[in-house]
């Protein structure tokens, strides 16, 4: 399989600069970014696997027609894990029908799924899983000609709106809050256990001042945050969308519900001045947010000690200027610092997350 | 067996109807639309209904009483010339989606359309 690859440029960034022109025989020129790759491919109506860090998309005659990461769960994650299909079930349809490349029209064949049900999942998998790996931007990547995947023709999507889509996905999350270590970083409860403010929960959309409480999927998600499971993980976990958990564990950070990377929480042994139950949290709209133009690592909270443990800072809040702390690192800590492998204390752990349950049924 | 795109025909076959959209309002998808879109473009419409969908779902007040799993049915929004009607879809596996059908007032029935609407939603699950 790999000699009949091809590859298309080691590293197919945004950037033009980091472009590194190969001397592939099959692309004169490396395209730009993966999406470019995929309608370059769709144009020569190519059929074939174009695999790249994060998964790969396979095209048939030109037409987007699935896509696999590891960051999404798939479709057998996501029917095996609703119980619609048991995992040996499963194994036998793959093991029988994959070889033919009918996976899919035996499910429908089978009576397993029906064919909306089958459309629906597929074409949900695919962008789902489509948006992780056009958003990769460092190589290697390569496309397999000829390659078919084991599923078989259910649905296709043409290689330009895929790009729009990824394109609009990506956009989404910026707006939500602009922190995408948070999309691949184990998720951790807010230490604080107090949300800043909840108005983010309803997202972009909505700007009032009311609070509004996590809906069901994002209590799952806070149930499951154990700071060991990053959100693709824990998308497979509960077999849901990972773009759609991505998507909330950045909302739930804009709340304070989750720990945002590089900004600072509160420690264990300090008093929570700053963090009063009634309305004198700090507000932080999307047009706070968008004015601001701190970057994350600027926002590293106060009071963080070279250890990498964080200790509150009395009177001090997220966003609030950062020169209360009297111990302040110069710089921002880097990531191993910020986040030790282990909790700090397993019980606060626990009593954080069941505090922040509690008040979000509040 | 029915699949998105007879779904979405089936829609515009109801009287009245202007366009019909299948929308993930995970993430403001249009997975499927046929018709004019009330913006031009489906997609904005798509990503707007996600808005209205969204809020509903997500607000203690239409959902706190109800069955946690499937709490909404349908969101009908009554404007001067036309209905819109959001139907969820329910599927095994986990999924967010609506039916969107645009129907014009005085050339549709609402009753009609949607007890119609949310045949099709089951039949696209159901077969």
């Amino acid at each position: 399989m790999n000699a009949t690859s091809s590859p298309l440029g080691a590293a197919p960034a945004r950037h033009p600069a980091a472009r590194e022109p190969q001397g592939a025989p099959a692309v004169q020129e490396a395209p730009a970014t993966p999406a470019d790759a995929v309608e370059r491919l769709a144009g020569e109506r190519a059929t074939g696997a174009l695999r790249g860090p994060a998964g790969t998309v396979y095209l048939a005659a030109g037409q987007v027609v699935h896509a696999e990461s590891d960051r999404a769960p798939d479709l057998a994650a996501l029917l095996t894990g609703c119980g619609r299909i048991t995992p040996e079930a499963w194994q036998e349809i793959l093991r029988v029908h994959g070889p033919r490349c009918r996976v899919g029209d035996a499910l429908v064949e089978q009576g397993r799924l029906t064919r909306g049900e089958l459309e629906l999942c597929h074409l949900g998998a695919l962008y789902d899983a489509a948006f992780f790996v056009l958003d990769a931007t460092a190589g290697p990547w390569r496309f397999e000609p000829g390659v078919r995947h084991w599923l078989g023709p259910v649905t296709a999507v043409g290689a330009h709106r895929l790009r729009r889509e990824v394109e609009r996905r990506r956009q989404l999350l910026e707006r939500i809050w602009p922190w995408p270590q948070l999309d691949t970083e184990p998720v951790r409860p807010s230490e604080a256990g107090i949300p800043e403010s909840r108005e983010a929960c309803a997202g972009p959309g909505a700007r009032g001042r009311h609070r509004r409480s996590p809906s069901r999927r994002q209590r799952e998600l806070l149930d499951h945050a154990d700071g060991r499971r990053t959100p693709g993980e824990l998308a497979r976990l509960l077999g849901h969308s990972a773009f759609a958990t991505t998507a909330d564990v950045r909302r739930l950070a804009a709340a304070g519900l989750l720990a945002t990377p590089g900004c600072g929480t509160p420690g264990r042994g300090g008093p929570r001045h700053a963090a009063p139950s009634g309305g004198t949290t700090p507000d932080r709209s999307p047009a706070d947010r968008s004015s601001s133009d701190r970057s994350p690592a600027d926002r590293a909270a106060p009071g963080r000690t070279a250890g990498g443990l964080h200790r509150r800072v009395p009177g001090a809040t997220l966003t609030g200027p950062a020169q209360a702390g009297p111990v302040r690192a110069a710089h921002p800590p880097t990531t191993a610092a910020a986040h030790p492998l282990t909790a700090p204390d397993p019980d606060i752990a626990l009593l954080t997350r069941v505090l922040t349950l509690l008040e979000a049924r509040l | 067996m029915p699949g998105i795109d007879e779904c979405l025909s089936g829609a515009m076959a109801i009287a009245g109807a202007r366009s019909a959209s299948l929308v993930d309002w995970s993430s403001g998808l249009a997975l499927g639309s046929l018709g004019i879109s009330p913006t031009g473009e489906h997609e904005t419409a798509a990503a707007e209904a996600t808005d209205l969908v969204r809020a509903a779902v997500e607000s203690q007040t239409f959902t706190g009483a109800e069955d946690k799993r499937a709490p909404l049915q349908d969101i009908i929004v009554t404007a001067g010339r036309s209905y819109h009607l959001l139907c969820f879809i329910d599927t095994v596996f986990d999924s967010r989606l609506v039916l969107h059908l645009w129907l014009d007032r005085s050339e549709g029935n609402l009753a009609a359309a949607r007890y119609r609407l949310q045949a099709l939603a089951e039949e696209l699950v159901l077969g």
